[in-house]
């Protein structure tokens, strides 16, 4: 154990470094008042078997995203995959951003800036309402959407997809 | 109201912070000013109950992960340094690495706290990474992985309490969004660019989204 | 200035990690983070009284030390030197994040409501340190505090919580003495009127 993990993380680290070799950092998007770091978009899915549990919404997934539910249903075991709620959102640079595609599950971003070999540094806090589930740091590129299983619901389960837009 | 200056006197009297020659003087005017002298008792009892129920040292929540994440960011802050002066090669980084730090960051990283490290397959620089992670609640494990076939990385939480399936779950659309940092607040808009509702902060520091 | 903890004979000193850290040696500062993040993570939870934050910001402080480790002269402790970091970064997220309790900075508003509130306490000697048994008073204390304005929080934290003297904590605002001591006077006031309820049971 102690020498499997830190060549592990020896090894991540070094890849993680190669792979910041790759790509040169993206031009710094800002907006008209706040400086941001880059604009999400954030849905929360609700996935069943049983489609009688759906709630019925309408809501589309982003054009960028293409085949969304395809790619959903090879993560979790889920026939139906329904987005309850979406939010589009700038991620600022000084101040923590919020996504909220409902009440009940939401994220707080914070950005540590761009990532040098593209995409943005994040830390990200999910929470449900006022408690936090969980913490993580993470690096977030275009044309490669986070997927985080959420808490159980109606014997099926939510998801929260949070995706960097390209523009 | 009290002067300023009977104010400061009763400050400092209750700090200690008088020589022996003003604190006599300020007993002695305590002696004939009996209101003041109630303020003066019940000024010394609050301060006490603080210094009771404010403790200098605390128990720090997941302390061997607070560590661990610590030494996490400091390697990334290297790595990032180590980039920036592509010259030098990674070769100090790497040396610097090896350090046992990171024998104790990575074993107290992987224990019941659902802190994980990237394996290097799924390192890409094309793909989202999660870098770290940890779940307050120790009863959830989080685990991540990339999943090629669905092209997406996945951040599993795993033990989390079900939702009551009688709670009604509504969505919301929202597309667009105003900061105010002057009220450390946001409010959100929705594809009509009407006012749907703000978040903000509690007194606790907890998320509070209110109607607009 | 706080002073540093009491460290055992055979214990390395402040001044060895630090030198060790400084050039380089992660696992001389992971020993300075084991032994002084309880006192920093109090400091950061008395001041946002948030578990969640104060435990980002305590470990913020400690990167940041880290970062700013070249320029530590080792004229002062390590400790102090840690201290004011971690005041900072907890301070900046307060005013960041505008937790005001009722929103009052201005000290001659506060005075005047202090004064509306002086008249509702009880008349008569208080018994706190019977309230001060009655573990409900810890949480009613936590809640009372958290409502304080940055500043008045600020001072009550560095002034009971860490013991400065008023010179120490008008150097680490950095404002002047009488601020100093009208601040600690009406967040005192503050606090008792919050209180006053809480004493008037115990009676």
């Amino acid at each position: 154990m102690k020498i499997v993990l830190p060549a592990l993380f020896l090894i991540s680290c070094t890849a993680l470094a190669c792979a910041q070799d790759l790509e040169a950092p993206p031009p710094i998007i800002t907006s008209v008042k706040h400086a941001t770091d880059g604009h999400v978009w954030g849905a929360l899915i609700f996935a069943t078997n049983d489609a009688t549990k759906l709630t019925g919404t309408n809501e589309e997934a982003h054009a960028d995203l293409p085949k969304l539910n395809e790619r959903l249903a090879k993560v979790f075991p889920f026939k139906h995959f329904e987005i309850l709620g979406q939010h589009r959102q700038d991620i600022f640079r000084e101040y923590e951003s919020w996504v909220v595609p409902s009440r009940d599950l939401f994220m707080k971003i914070d950005s540590k800036g761009p990532a040098d070999s593209g995409g943005v540094n994040l830390h990200l806090q999910v929470w449900r309402q006022h408690q936090v589930l969980v913490k993580s740091d993470a690096i977030l590129r275009k044309d490669s959407p986070l997927f985080i299983g959420g808490p159980p619901w109606k014997e099926g389960r939510l998801i929260f997809v949070l995706f960097l837009e390209s523009k | 109201m009290k002067h300023p200056s009977e104010e400061h006197d009763l400050i400092r009297w209750i700090d200690g912070e008088m020589n022996e020659t003003e604190r006599t003087a300020f007993e002695e005017h305590l002696k004939h000013d009996a209101a003041l002298a109630t303020e003066a008792q019940k000024m010394r009892a609050l301060s006490d109950s603080l210094r009771a129920h404010m403790p200098a040292e605390m128990h720090v929540p997941h302390a061997d992960y607070f560590n661990t994440q610590i030494g996490v960011r400091i390697t990334q802050m290297a790595l990032d340094e180590a980039r920036s002066k592509q010259s030098a090669g990674l070769g100090g980084v790497l040396q610097w690495l090896r350090q046992p730090w990171f024998a104790l960051a990575g074993a107290a990283a992987l224990g019941v706290l659902g802190f994980f490290l990237l394996t290097p397959e799924t390192g890409d620089a094309s793909e989202s990474m999660i870098l770290s992670s940890y779940t307050p609640n120790t009863n959830v494990q989080a685990r991540t992985y990339h999943d090629h076939n669905a092209d997406a990385t996945v951040l599993m939480l795993d033990g989390l309490d079900a939702v009551p399936a009688e709670r009604k779950i509504s969505g919301i659309n929202i597309q667009r969004s105003e900061l105010e940092p002057e009220l450390a607040s946001t409010t959100m808009y929705n594809a009509q660019g009407a006012a749907v509702f703000m978040i903000s902060r509690d007194a606790l520091g907890n998320p509070m989204i209110s109607a607009r | 200035m706080p002073a540093s903890a009491a460290t055992d004979p055979g214990e390395v000193s402040d001044l060895d990690l630090v030198k060790r850290s400084q050039a380089g040696d992660t696992r001389a500062f992971d020993v300075l983070v084991t032994r002084y993040r309880g006192r920093i993570y109090a400091m950061t939870y008395h001041l946002i009284q948030n578990e969640t934050e104060a435990w980002d910001l305590a470990q913020e402080a400690f990167i940041k030390a880290w970062r700013a480790l070249p320029t530590f002269k080792h004229d002062a402790g390590f400790y102090t030197w840690l201290y004011r970091i971690a005041h900072n970064v907890s301070y900046d997220w307060l005013r960041k994040k505008k937790i005001q309790g009722d929103g009052e900075f201005d000290d001659e508003r506060t005075e005047h409501r202090i004064a509306a509130g002086a008249e509702a306490t009880p008349k008569g000697d208080l018994a706190p340190d019977t309230a001060l048994r009655n573990a409900e008073l810890g949480q009613r204390i936590q809640e009372a505090i958290s409502r304080l304005s940055p500043e008045h929080r600020q001072v009550i934290v560095l002034r009971e919580v860490e013991g400065l003297a008023y010179e120490e904590i008008a150097a680490l605002i950095p404002c002047s003495l009488g601020t100093v001591m009208s601040r600690l006077f009406y967040a005192r006031k503050k606090l008792q009127e919050q209180l006053h309820d809480v004493y008037e049971t115990s009676l």
